[in-house]
């Protein structure tokens, strides 16, 4: 026996599930006249947006599945992406060649921070998220440690440009013009005044079937198992602690692809601020596409990215027009960004405890009948 | 089994380095300065051109009078020249030269008049090695302040 919900339960219940979307569109439907910009402008930047930042999000999907919650430990990911690119601006290596050697450089530095991330995560079970945190700055400190100090005298950048006037570490922004778009203009359609870059969407696109097929492999099985019930996978002998640390190699290698896209869009790196800030606005921007701490798909990327970019490109007008002080939208996105996490976070905790309370009347109903 | 394993992976990463190697080869970038300026070949003076065209690669061409520089952004080793210039008889020429540049050499100098007045001689005639001089090289007056630290706004005298 089931206990029926009716229509109006239903409604609320969908409401409650999707809580944080449904704010998101609210907010915009509010701010998008408000801002006063064409819908031209608004589908041109929010496709700039779903390229910059798609494929950094969907990193973000395969530890959801292995249920280690939202990886924070990204921005390790994305550090490993720029000191790639630090590497091929020295080298002046340009276009897609250098983007790709990029990665390639990147590639063998995100795997052994992703093992060790994984690792630590492994004896933090149940607190991977605040752990990985944690660990991106704990990272940071060691990342400047190398970009400040290490490269000149230990490591040799031959490039002056790109070394501080003092003679070593690296300068605050490094001007990516050699990669600036690469992959943008590479296969670059016009529909009517919106450029498309084909070409970023193609490889967003594999990514995401990749996650796809991924998910239907035997790791990533074995995954899903792991994340609904360690004991039960370990009871089916499946290595529990290998898979885990296996999910978080793949994101944080894909992050650091990510980064690397992300960053021949926007064509300046900011040396020493760029991979914190990509942590948290990504897993603001899955966040409002819907995902919950445990479960997220494809859907939620690429939702989240129009509605929590849309909020982005429209609050600051709509902050000027409001009230005269395009600040009001500057302060607004920002404590949005950490709102979103924390009210997301606490609405999947109520939600687990509905569930459960829910599972539990269902449980008594059906003894009382067999009673 | 575990060493083919060993094999398989040791393969994967000689292909990669490879790749890695080829990357660096096509995507190296460099600067390809054209100048027409006097120079002394051999202890023989060669005058400029009064005006001659330079295109590097399929790059749009670029005029150059007496003393003028200019400049192609290329990327890979090998690059073709093509100088177009009319002499003292009106006739017109062509030539069409290709050139290596060394792997690490940010930049080099095609000097153009070196070119014309030997066009069947080896690239080291007309193609030199360039050196940005170091008072070009312009500093900032004071050092860059780098943040590192996201709080640092709150730190304050007390």
């Amino acid at each position: 026996m089931t206990l029926k919900a009716t229509k109006g339960q239903r409604v609320l219940r969908f409401m409650a599930n999707n809580t944080v979307p449904i704010l998101f569109l609210i907010i915009c439907a509010f701010g998008i006249p408000l801002s006063g910009y064409s819908a031209n402008y608004l589908i041109s930047e929010i496709i700039v947006r779903l390229v910059r930042n798609s494929f950094l999000i969907v990193s973000l999907l395969i530890p959801i599945l292995a249920g280690m919650g939202l990886n924070f430990g990204m921005t390790l990911g994305a550090m490993a992406g720029q000191v790639g690119l630090i590497f091929i601006s020295d080298w002046g290596i340009v276009g897609i060649p250098g983007m790709v050697l990029a990665m390639v450089i990147s590639t063998p530095i995100s795997m052994l921070l992703g093992w060790w991330c994984g690792k630590i995560l492994n004896m933090a079970k149940g607190r991977e998220m605040v752990t990985s945190y944690i660990i991106g700055f704990f990272m940071n400190g060691i990342y400047q440690l190398v970009v400040l100090y290490g490269m000149g005298p230990v490591i040799p950048i031959r490039n002056k440009a790109l070394v501080l006037p003092r003679g070593y570490g690296i300068r605050n922004t490094v001007n990516l013009i050699g990669i600036r778009k690469a992959l943008d203009n590479l296969i670059a359609v016009r529909i009517g005044t919106v450029p498309i870059p084909v070409a970023t969407f193609v490889l967003i696109a594999l990514l995401c079937l990749f996650v796809l097929w991924f998910k239907k492999t035997k790791l990533g099985q074995d995954m899903r198992a792991v994340g609904q019930d360690m004991e039960v996978a370990r009871a089916a002998g499946i290595p529990v602690e290998h898979t885990r640390i296996v999910s978080i190699i793949i994101s944080t290698v894909f992050a650091g692809y990510g980064m690397i896209i992300y960053l021949q869009n926007i064509g300046t790196l900011n040396t020493y601020n760029s991979h914190m800030q990509i942590g948290m606005f990504s897993v603001a921007a899955l966040l409002v596409g819907g995902a919950t701490v445990a479960k997220a798909n494809i859907r939620n990327v690429f939702l989240g990215v129009i509605l929590f970019h849309l909020m982005f490109i429209v609050s600051p007008m709509a902050g000027k027009n409001l009230i005269g002080q395009a600040q009001l939208g500057e302060y607004f996105r920002v404590f949005v960004s950490y709102g979103v996490i924390t009210i997301s976070l606490v609405l999947y905790e109520m939600r687990k405890k509905r569930e459960q309370a829910l599972a539990g009347l269902t449980l008594a109903a059906a003894q009382e009948v067999e009673a | 089994m575990k060493g083919k394993t060993l094999l398989i992976r040791l393969a994967v990463i000689a292909v990669i380095l490879i790749l890695s190697a080829i990357l660096f080869f096509v995507g190296k970038s460099h600067t390809v300065l054209v100048d027409n300026k006097a120079v002394t070949v051999d202890g023989k003076e060669i005058a400029a051109l009064k005006l001659v065209e330079v295109a590097v690669n399929k790059q749009a061409s670029w005029e150059l009078t007496p003393r003028d520089r200019d400049k192609f952004d290329v990327t890979g080793q090998k690059h073709t020249v093509t100088v177009a210039y009319t002499d003292e008889w009106w006739e017109e020429h062509t030539i069409v030269r290709t050139f290596t540049v060394p792997l690490m050499q940010d930049m080099v100098m095609i000097l153009v008049p070196a070119l014309v007045a030997n066009p069947e001689s080896d690239q080291s005639v007309w193609l030199e090695n360039y050196e940005i001089p170091s008072y070009a090289v312009t500093m900032a007056e004071s050092d860059e302040v780098v943040v590192t630290d996201d709080m640092a706004g709150l730190i304050t005298d007390l």
